[in-house]
């Protein structure tokens, strides 16, 4: 922008006391007055506007909420939950004990891999890699893997555990795949819990003479736990809500999970509301309702252990 | 040092899921060439016979254009975006600048729980709820005031476009308002002070002194909803007919994701005795990948300035 | 000016009896205070951090407000353009009349009244915009220029006012954050400047800056009390006694004293004051 124009001609810049050529102050100027009114109106249609956006989007929610609580509490009776699944089409009966119990079992084992995994990955990176070259190209990774579609992950679960290592259809093939999924999630939240850590605590650990290692393990650990496992609880609501990865990898079953991870298909939860919701059966619209609901609450229970436990933990 | 290998199973992941998907895609890409990207043809032949070409088995007429899903793909997150971007500031704004503290605090927890809803759920209850609404009360309502802009006549088929885009929006927005809301009230309380003491009004603080603060990161979650509507899958599919080889000619036809047509196509190639078809599905992989992975380098790029990315904003810290 | 120097409650009860709320646009009557408080209490929930002050602001003059931490002259400024009333649980009893009205009646709007009664903080704090775009800021919000020739010439005057002119009249489409300590202060200054305010309220403005720096806004004081009338905090006592008129000396949400500044250092009237003059309170 060219201000040469902002200079006074008569070049009378200088600093001593010049007049302002405009001494009336600015309230007193005609159309500040009406022209501020009309500024507050503004303001207030913005909140307006704000608040109506908020709604719209909590209308859906609360219907979905509403919708699968009520379908769900109609259907829902002890044996729903403790029996199996019975038939198929058009004629479907029985409870969801085999998609509890393979939602279940695929959750516990895709956990069982990727916190390990990503727990260590995480303190390796808040703790010994020196923001190294490395250290961003993982982080990369594993944002581009975040960033997958749950499809795309699907698929090379099916190629490579289902194919190519021969698993079959299998529980083993689909918690694998769960795992690849929930990793960057565990992996990056486990490293800023850690790296929230006050380094005046790090500090004062070596000072006292412990090994880096040692304060990791008694120290920093124990500060950053509370976000470590709001990162793991985040991850495992995000496992129990997919569906995508486990279509090829896991199939689905209708019988409980016998305990054989390889060769054997399995059922999960999921896959009950995408499938058994167009079936033209009463019975399995029932079920897709019920499974709805289950998930809903579990993420429900999830998203307040996670909000209300962080805090709870992080005041200790 | 342990931890340092098993971090390194990101690069692990990641490797392994660019060699597969390559390795799989190899043959279709040979068989279809460059007709992939531009044919809106999607067919199996499977009731032909075995044909070889180059060296490599397929059903004789069969050709895999992918045209009519990446045009789907595009669609529905476009609409999503247009639709989720402006709800997802007003929340933002909403959250951050208008709200007292408390209300922001619960209405926050409610958009995170709208983050969490499985997207299985999600099409469920648009199949239920949202799609029929649709199409029996707006779009056609739509189709007869606006018949003279084109593509918002003729007639309504079955749920497409609008459904889809709205899912979408709907599971767009925690990602854009979150961020977005964390970034204004992260603005300096220095600058507000400053634009007060001038005498502005709230609104004017908020768009002229917070919104440009925050924009980097704003423009940042933008992009990364993209890529979360770019990449969903099974809320579209719950939502959008099985719409093959015919491009939507109006709002109202049919439609179809890559993503969605991946999952809802992978079983009936697996009677393609030639692999071919799955092959072809496997470079529908290879291109939503590229596309998701595209956006969120993007993504990254802009976030960058010692912000967040969407891997760790699922922890509200 | 001596007979015009205000210095406790008894004198200010005398003149309140005789006020007449002022038509806006009328000129001030120049023996009265431009801004008077009047049992003016505030409180921030339960807790009372103003208690009873009777303050006379006059106009061109630069009323120092001191004291030691804590003791509420931060609070006591920022009430006088309201910028107090974010702060939750904020409430006030008394009156504060700019020009013989009450700024805190029901009526009036805060965002108005900061039109009137500018504010000039601590820490420097220029928006990542311009140095033009920072100055022209408020004129803009505002509409004070009609066209781009009396924006330029408000944005000139007020950089000239503020004795920053020479040094960035060759940068102004340069980031503001570009300057140094003391430029950025005294752009702050002329920010304020723009938007025509009767009333400068500086809150500790020079304690941030290096010596040179401080030495030239304190200059600038000086001489902005000519057009405008300066409230200043600070607890740098030579600077109070360097620029000030007035000196109004806060204990604990109490004033202490009140009166010309020569006679507050000189010959302080209360214990209390003489022990913070002397460093030991």
């Amino acid at each position: 922008m060219d201000h040469s124009n902002v200079r006074s001609p008569e070049g009378a810049g200088d600093n001593a006391s010049p007049t302002l050529s405009v001494t009336v102050p600015a309230w007193k100027q005609p159309g500040v007055i009406s022209n501020h009114r009309r500024r507050v109106m503004k303001g207030r249609i913005v909140e307006v506007l704000a608040v109506l956006c908020i709604l719209a989007v909590l209308l859906p929610l609360g219907d979905m909420i509403y919708m699968f609580a009520y379908r769900g509490l109609q259907v829902i009776s002890i044996p729903k939950l403790t029996t199996i699944t019975v038939g198929s089409a058009s004629f479907v009966s029985g409870g969801l004990a085999n998609a509890i119990a393979g939602t279940a079992l695929l959750i516990s084992l895709a956990a069982a891999i990727t916190i390990p995994i990503g727990v260590l990955g995480g303190v390796y990176m808040s703790e010994f890699s020196n923001d190294s070259r490395l250290s961003e190209g993982l982080r990369f990774a594993a944002d581009i893997m975040a960033g997958n579609s749950s499809i795309v992950l699907g698929y090379v679960g099916y190629l490579v555990f289902v194919l190519y290592f021969g698993w079959g259809y299998s529980a083993a093939a689909g918690a694998l795949t769960l795992s690849i999924l929930m990793f960057p999630y565990v992996f990056r939240t486990t490293e800023l819990a850690l790296r929230k850590v006050p380094a005046s605590i790090r500090e004062a650990a070596i000072a006292l003479g412990s090994t880096k290692t040692t304060m990791i393990n008694r120290l920093v650990l124990r500060f950053a736990l509370p976000g470590i496992l709001t990162g793991i609880i985040l991850a495992v609501g995000i496992g129990l809500s997919e569906t995508a990865p486990l279509l090829y990898t896991a199939l689905f079953s209708n019988y409980l999970p016998s305990g054989a991870l390889f060769h054997e298909p399995i059922g999960y939860l999921t896959y009950v509301v995408y499938v058994y919701s167009q079936l033209p059966s009463n019975g399995a619209h029932d079920l897709a309702y019920l499974s709805s609901f289950l998930l809903i609450s579990a993420v429900l229970v999830i998203n307040v252990v996670a909000r209300v436990g962080l805090r709870k933990l992080s005041k200790v | 040092m342990v931890s340092a290998l098993l971090g390194s199973s990101a690069f692990l992941f990641l490797f392994l899921t660019i060699v597969v998907l390559v390795i799989f895609s190899y043959p279709s890409f040979i068989v279809n060439g460059l007709g992939f990207f531009t044919s809106i043809t999607w067919n199996p032949s499977l009731s032909g016979s075995v044909v070889t070409v180059n060296g490599i088995r397929s059903m004789s007429g069969a050709s895999f254009g992918m045209l009519v899903f990446f045009s789907g793909t595009l669609l529905s997150s476009g609409l999503a975006l247009l639709i989720g971007v402006p709800l997802s500031l007003g929340i933002a704004i909403f959250l951050s600048e208008v709200a007292p503290q408390r209300i922001s605090n619960i209405m926050s927890f409610f958009v995170e729980l709208l983050a969490g809803i499985p997207s299985i759920v999600f099409g469920f209850w648009g199949f239920l709820v949202l799609g029929p609404f649709l199409i029996h009360s707006v779009e056609p309502v739509m189709a007869k005031y606006l018949y003279f802009i084109p593509y918002f006549g003729g007639k309504v088929y079955s749920y497409g476009l609008p459904a889809s885009g709205l899912i979408l929006a709907l599971m767009t927005v925690p990602i854009i308002a979150s961020i977005s809301r964390d970034a204004m009230a992260q603005t300096p309380i220095e600058l507000r002070e400053a634009g007060r003491a001038l005498g502005l009004t709230d609104w004017e603080v908020t768009r002229k002194i917070v919104l440009p603060s925050a924009r980097t990161a704003i423009a940042g979650s933008i992009v990364l909803g993209l890529g979360r509507a770019l990449g969903e899958t099974m809320a579209v599919v719950m939502v959008s007919e099985s719409a093959v080889n015919i491009l939507p000619k109006t709002f109202y036809y049919p439609i179809n994701s890559i993503a969605a047509f991946m999952a809802q196509t992978l079983d009936s190639a697996f009677t393609d005795p030639t692999k071919m078809e799955i092959y072809a599905l496997v470079e529908l992989a290879v291109v939503l990948l590229l596309i998701t992975t595209t956006v969120n380098v993007i993504a990254r790029l802009l976030v960058r300035r010692g912000f967040i990315t969407s891997a760790e904003h699922v922890v509200q810290v | 000016m001596l007979e015009e120097e205000v210095l406790m409650n008894e004198e200010n009860d005398a003149l309140r009896g005789e006020r007449q709320p002022l038509k806006r646009g009328e000129p001030s009557d120049q023996s009265a205070p431009l801004i008077q408080l009047t049992d003016f209490s505030a409180f921030y929930g339960d807790v009372e951090v103003l208690k009873n002050i009777n303050l006379s602001i006059e106009s061109n003059k630069i009323t120092v407000v001191m004291g030691p931490s804590g003791c509420g002259k931060s609070t006591l400024v920022r009430t006088l353009n309201r910028m107090n009333d974010e702060v939750p649980g904020f409430r006030i009893k008394g009156k504060i009349l700019l020009d013989g009205e009450d700024i805190y009646a029901p009526g009036v709007d805060p965002v108005l009244l900061k039109t009137r009664v500018g504010m000039v903080f601590q820490k420097p704090n220029p928006f990542p915009i311009s140095i033009y775009d920072n100055v022209a800021f408020g004129p803009r919000i505002h509409k004070l220029a009609k066209n781009k020739e009396q924006l330029n010439a408000i944005v000139r005057e007020s950089l000239q006012y503020a004795a920053l002119w020479e040094e960035v009249k060759d940068r102004l489409e340069k980031n503001a954050l570009g300057l140094s300590g003391g430029q950025q202060q005294r752009l702050c200054i002329a920010r304020a400047l723009a938007v025509k305010p009767e009333v400068i309220l500086m809150d500790e403005p020079a304690s941030a800056l290096d010596p040179g720096a401080t030495y030239k806004v304190e200059e600038l004081m000086v001489e902005l009390k000519e057009k405008y009338t300066v409230v200043l905090v600070t607890h740098n006592m030579q600077q109070a006694a360097r620029v000030g008129t007035s000196v109004a000396f806060l204990y604990r949400g109490e004033l202490v004293e009140f009166g010309a500044a020569s006679d507050v250092f000189e010959n302080p009237k209360n214990p209390l004051t003489e022990k913070y003059i002397r460093g030991i309170l």
